[in-house]
């Protein structure tokens, strides 16, 4: 039996898993190899250690006891170091300091205009007298006594404000619609669905801000002449809706909800709902057909929700960043909100900045504002010196934009006529190390893993583009792929039932309009130009970097390196898998990608 | 009215109506999948995508509902490719070869609509995954690779039938059609009344009885209406050299509107594999043997006409201008002592009694349950008979309808209702006189407890039906079971308290009990059968099958006929057995529960040698020396007043 000095056990709880787990895993072995410490230091996978969501991923070193949160796979090399090397704990990673610090939500960047997120991080989301402190409710309180309901719309209409949920409809135009519609009772959704991948927006609002959103949907359904709603919030965010919760039975408390909201004849209540896991259910039919207890699946529209909605009856749904800008269009005026922005897109917009830059995390900008704005001056640049190649906005369904579009600017039209959207605000940032093709594919994944099945177009039309773009990735992709994949994408936008369909082939159209060239080497060269396509790619050893160490050839997992000790070594491309671990390994950089 | 342009075709068409629809109506041809006239429009297939003037993407017409002025294309180059893709998608989504499948060749809507857009090929690789065959049902299969998941199988379980067993689980790709929660269709909730495979487009759910005995166009198909009970729901009979071949409901049918029960779709053909006689058999030297017509007729004649008491009974199955011929011969001609039908008046002799009393019918009609917001069931157990019924009540649960189920017996219905009434073995004169108390604010307590039912639970119901804008009553056999008049007018008398019985609607129904049930209590055939020195007894059991009961009761008749379509316990103990014609195999008139004259057509020859219930009354007749009136059997109708309002 062989005895180890220390142990590293690494959380597994699925959202550590979900947070990357396991790359912390693999990250650690590659790291006891590279620095020689593989036979002194275990690691072992364990369940929950601390609370994975403040905390995920974290490791527990035993026999110390020392307890390291938050970590990334890029924190690992100095980890190892500092604490098996040099024996000494690292405080970055500490428990204590971890729940200081925000990653979040930083201080605001050069650039950033905070007014859905200005309260993040200064109240107390749980304690509504700090929400009323910074003015909270004083809008509800001046529309109630002071605005007529058109007054309230006219306000809102004339604020430019835009739905924030990606679609961007004038929300006092939607909200005209719902109050002249006629039908008793109306009702008031909340769209907290937030699904895209690596957006969370929506949450931090939740989490941090839960009242702006009641009230704006107070001041919603005082416009239209509705008394009751409903926060339709996926159940993934489980601290959003505890949040939530405690702030609508103390608005409640308050009288801010209820009957006779200050005294006046206006009633309104809210309800959470939770969804379920489908991403479909942010679509405003599905998520409406959810809360209804159906299967979550959109209609055509007409009807439209304003007509007829919930249970039939007359519907205005908008999403959490629309409601929460409300109260500060009321308190602060429609002139405000108007002077921040562009000609048709005003105000200022939230984003969760994500990928190779260097700030990722949560911003808020002006409307208007440019992407390499938002690159270089807010997000710091691209990470590691790199090269930008290409930049994904608005979610899943949004398209990959080159660097020739960097200086468009960011609002509705320019986003959709450059073949992109606003979406709910996801803007991933990819280096020149990223493969084109494979980010389509990822994409498609998703979204036809995400589609529900119920128009044809979409249900198998994202899986035929799925399956040529995943051969194309293996090296199987022929002549004729790409004019498939353009009918394809083409007759999926226009003939699908909801805007999940319609926008799902936007990666791939957008990816096939930047960077043809890159299909066509995959294609008909069986090359990919980013190295990332492992079927496309050798791994081989530089003969004059290599001194034979030997370290990757004891690494390797499948014996595919050969060589002497103090001799070249050789890769056989044959057994070799593509793992990349000698790569990892290999302290000399003897390692390349051909 | 709303005025569109379709093609260049100008169209007027309600308000509300979708463009598909109103295109039918210009007679313009608009391809669809997951459509289907009797459900709910869908839009999911996309076939019947149309271009709108000013609409920037297409339409699909299913669920486009018209607006003033609208210009609709549903036919360009555009549209076309649209159509074709979608097809061509469907055609690699699963294993659709054509070659293999029991409805192609004209019988599925997948490949009719591909031939249509002149598709010759696949565009698209076909999918060579295995699905899964669902096997388990008695009656039908569930073949995951022919299905295009248009949904109309889960929509029809849930919206015609309320039965909801069908849904769909995963997503996207992954979707597939299950019953329940992924049981196995044999094993789950599922009721067999084959609505699913009757609109299913292709050959995803299959008929077993029916696969490969042809394609529509090769099958003989009969409008008709069913004779399993006393609803008379609508049916097209196919049917392929003398033999059944399936069963559907018709859509147009004004009773059914298509629906249909296990009792209708596949019980019928189920008895074709029993025995049939073919000739009539006369039993000489203690054993039944073939006779002639003549023969067969003269024993019965000679033996009726020497036997001083006798009796005659029928089943309520057979067509009106039958029952009128039996009752003239047996009741009028030859005053036999007990003239009755199979029933013997159960669910009928009460409710007539009590309409005569009246002087006017108090039932209403069937349509009116579906606009109720509160349905009262009573003794009936609508999961095993008049099941249609069940229906109507089952599929409006959702739209928020509130369920009193009251019945002695424990019954599927139970779990779904919203209050359930559970008074002792024939004590509903109580419950309902408890009702009517609570219905008045009076005390209803001493009521309840004689029903055996708590108090809270009556005042609950009362409310429930107080409440309801358009309360209706359905009641059946177990109320009436050794009823007293007392009951039933305590029943109408709830239903006025309630307002199901008003002066603009009536919704008290009963459900009474075989086909021409009311007919029979018309002509006075609802008399107890109790026989004990009759010398002759004749049973014109029809294509009935007998009860053990009646078996039993006829072991010791000393001379008994036996007019049947097919062989039992019964033939085997009578000394004459008259071969006659099935119910697919006769003409007739049919008075179903709520009054309504309908007409059942013969959709398939008798075999040689078996006469008509009629022909062999006369017949009978004849020999006996009686001369029978087979025209007068509508006035005769008409004679008594009868429960419900009679509708031509």
């Amino acid at each position: 039996m062989t005895f180890f000095r220390s142990h590293i056990l690494v959380s597994i709880d699925p959202e550590c898993q979900a947070k990357g787990a396991y790359q912390i895993i693999d990250a650690l072995n590659d790291e006891l190899v590279a620095q020689g410490l593989i036979g002194e230091v275990q690691v072992l996978e364990t369940s929950r250690i601390g609370d994975p969501a403040a905390y995920g991923p974290d490791i527990m070193v035993y026999p110390e006891g020392v307890h390291y949160v938050k970590l990334t796979k890029d924190d690992i090399h100095n980890l190892v170091k500092e604490h098996f090397l040099k024996g000494r704990a690292v405080e970055k990673f500490l428990v204590e300091q971890a729940a200081k610090s925000d990653d979040e939500l930083g201080p605001p960047k050069p650039k950033e205009v905070r007014v859905v997120l200005r309260n993040c991080g200064v109240i107390d989301p749980c304690n509504i007298e700090d929400y009323i402190a910074v003015d909270g409710y004083m809008a509800l309180a001046k529309s109630i006594s002071e605005l007529t309901p058109e007054e309230v719309i006219d306000t809102v209409l004339k604020s430019g404000l835009r739905g924030r949920g990606g679609a961007g409809f004038p929300t006092g135009r939607k909200w005209q619609f719902a109050s002249g519609s006629k039908g008793s009772p109306k009702y008031i959704i909340c769209n907290a669905d937030e699904g895209d991948p690596g957006a969370f927006m929506n949450r931090r609002v939740l989490e941090s801000d839960p009242h702006a959103v009641i009230e704006g949907m107070a001041i919603a359904a005082y416009a239209i002449g509705s008394s009751q709603g409903y926060i339709y919030c996926r159940a993934e965010y489980p601290e959003a809706v505890r949040t939530l919760r405690i702030a609508i039975k103390q608005a409640r408390e308050f009288g801010l909800l209820g009957s006779n909201i200050l005294g006046s004849d206006f009633s309104f209540d809210l309800e959470v709902r939770m969804g379920a896991g489908a991403f479909v259910c942010g679509e405003e039919t599905a998520l409406m057909a959810s809360i209804e207890g159906k299967r979550g699946e959109p209609r055509t529209r007409p009807p439209f929700p304003a007509v007829k909605g919930l249970w039939n009856q007359p519907t205005n749904i908008n999403n959490v960043e629309t409601y929460a800008t409300v109260p500060q269009v009321i308190l602060k005026g429609a002139e405000w909100f108007a002077s921040m922005g562009t000609e048709h897109s005003k105000g200022t917009k939230t984003f969760a900045l994500a990928g190779d830059v260097n700030n990722t995390g949560l911003i808020e900008v002006p409307m208007g504002i440019t992407l390499r704005e938002i690159i270089f001056e807010v997000g710091g640049g691209i990470k590691n010196g790199k090269n930008f190649k290409a930049i994904q906005t608005g979610g899943p369904m949004g398209g990959c934009l080159p660097a020739s579009d960097l200086d468009l600017p960011v609002d509705y039209e320019s986003l959709s006529q450059a073949g992109s959207m606003m979406g709910s605000g996801g803007m991933i940032v990819m280096d020149e190390e990223t493969c084109m093709v494979d980010i389509a594919r990822f994409f498609m994944e998703f979204t036809q893993e995400e589609s529900c099945g119920k128009c044809v177009p979409c249900r198998v039309g994202t899986r035929r583009l799925l399956e040529i773009l995943t051969d194309i990735c293996d090296g199987k992709g022929k002549a004729g792929d790409i004019e498939t994949l353009e009918m394809l994408c083409k007759q999926i936008k226009q003939d699908s039932l909801c805007g999940l369909g319609q926008g799902a082939p936007n990666p791939v159209e957008s990816t096939l309009k930047h960077f043809r060239d890159e299909y066509e080497a995959h294609i008909f060269e069986k090359r990919c130009p980013a190295k990332v396509c492992r079927a496309m790619i050798r791994y081989e050893i530089l003969e004059d970097a290599c001194t034979g160490c030997t370290v990757c050839a004891r690494n390797c997992p499948v014996d595919a390196i050969t060589g002497e000790r103090r001799q070249t070594h050789t890769i056989d491309p044959d057994m070799c898998v593509r793992c990349g671990i000698c790569l990892q390994v290999c302290n000399f950089n003897a390692v390349t990608i051909n | 009215m709303v005025n569109i342009t379709i093609d260049e075709k100008k169209v007027q068409v309600p308000e509300g109506t979708t463009v598909l629809r109103a295109a039918e109506q210009a007679e313009i041809h608009i391809p669809t999948l997951c459509d289907h006239p009797a459900l709910t429009p869908f839009g999911g297939c996309r076939l019947c995508l149309v271009e709108v003037q000013g609409a920037r993407t297409l339409q699909t017409s299913c669920t486009l509902p018209v607006t003033e002025n609208m210009v609709v294309t549903t036919d360009n180059d555009r549209i076309r490719e649209a159509r074709k893709f979608v097809l061509t998608l469907l055609f690699s989504e699963r294993n659709h070869f054509c070659p293999y499948c029991q409805v192609s060749g004209g019988d599925c809507e997948l490949q009719n609509a591909a031939y249509e857009q002149d598709m010759t090929h696949w565009p698209l690789q076909p999918n060579w995954k295995t699905f899964d065959v669902d096997a388990s049902h008695e009656y039908f299969i569930l073949e995951q690779s022919r299905c295009i998941l248009c949904r109309r199988c889960v929509r029809a379980c849930g919206e015609l039938v309320g039965n909801f067993t069908l849904g769909v689980e995963e997503r996207g790709a992954d979707s597939s059609i299950v019953a329940d929660l992924g049981t196995p269709l044999g094993e789950s909730s599922c009721i067999s009344c084959g609505v699913c495979v009757q609109v299913c487009p292709t050959g995803a759910l299959i008929d077993r009885r029916s696969a490969y005995l042809g394609h529509d166009v090769e099958l003989d198909k009969t409008e008709t209406i069913c004779v399993g009970c006393s609803v008379g729901c609508g049916i097209e009979v196919y049917s392929r050299d003398n033999h059944l071949v399936r069963i559907e409901g018709n859509w147009d049918a004004t009773v059914n509107r298509g629906v249909l029960c296990k009792t209708g779709r596949y019980l019928p053909l189920d008895a074709e594999n029993q025995d049939r006689v073919y000739t009539p058999m006369v039993r000489k030297d203690g054993k039944l043997k073939a006779a002639t017509w003549n023969d067969a007729i003269k024993t019965i004649a000679d033996q009726f006409k020497k036997s001083p008491k006798s009796a005659a009974m029928v089943p309520t199955r057979l067509p009106a201008e039958s029952l009128h011929l039996f009752k003239q011969l047996f009741k009028d001609q030859l005053q036999a002592a007990t003239v009755t039908s199979i029933e013997e008046g159960l669910n009928t002799k009460l409710p007539t009694q009590l309409a005569a009393e009246l002087g006017s019918p108090f039932e209403g009609a069937l349509e009116e349950i579906e606009k109720s917001d509160c349905v009262l069931v009573l003794g009936a157990d609508l999961a095993k008979d008049h099941e249609v019924v069940g229906f109507f009540i089952k599929r409006i649960l959702p739209l928020g309808m509130e369920l009193i189920w009251a019945g002695s017996d424990n019954n599927a219905f139970e779990q779904q209702a919203h209050q359930v009434l559970k008074p002792k073995a024939e004590s509903y004169a109580d419950l309902l006189q408890a009702l009517n108390a609570a219905l008045v604010d009076k005390p209803c307590a001493e009521f309840a407890k004689n029903a055996g039912v708590e108090e809270s639970a009556v005042k609950k119901a009362a409310q429930m039906l107080s409440k309801a804008n358009f309360p209706a009553i359905v009641y059946g056999e177990d109320l009436l079971k050794n009823a007293s008049m007392n009951t039933l007018k305590a029943l109408v008398e709830l239903g006025h308290l309630s307002g199901t019985i008003g002066e603009q609607r009536n919704a008290l129904v009963s459900v009474k009990g075989k086909a021409n049930s009311m007919a029979a209590a018309q002509y006075g055939l609802d008399q107890p059968f109790n026989i004990s020195d009759e010398q002759a007894v004749f049973i014109a059991l029809g294509d009935d099958c007998p009860s053990q009961k009646l078996i039993k009761r006829l072991e010791k008749a000393p001379f008994l006929v036996v007019q049947a379509s097919y062989s039992s316990q019964l033939t085997a103990q009578a000394d004459v057995v008259l071969p006659v014609e099935n119910w697919a195999e006769q003409d007739g008139s049919y008075l179903n529960l709520e009054g309504q004259l309908q007409n059942a057509v013969k959709s398939m020859p008798a075999p040689e040698g078996v006469l008509s219930n009629a022909a062999v009354f006369e017949k009978l007749a004849a020999a006996l020396g009686y001369k029978l009136d087979s025209t007068g059997w509508k006035d005769n109708l008409l004679k008594q007043i009868p429960v419900s309002a009679i509708l031509d």
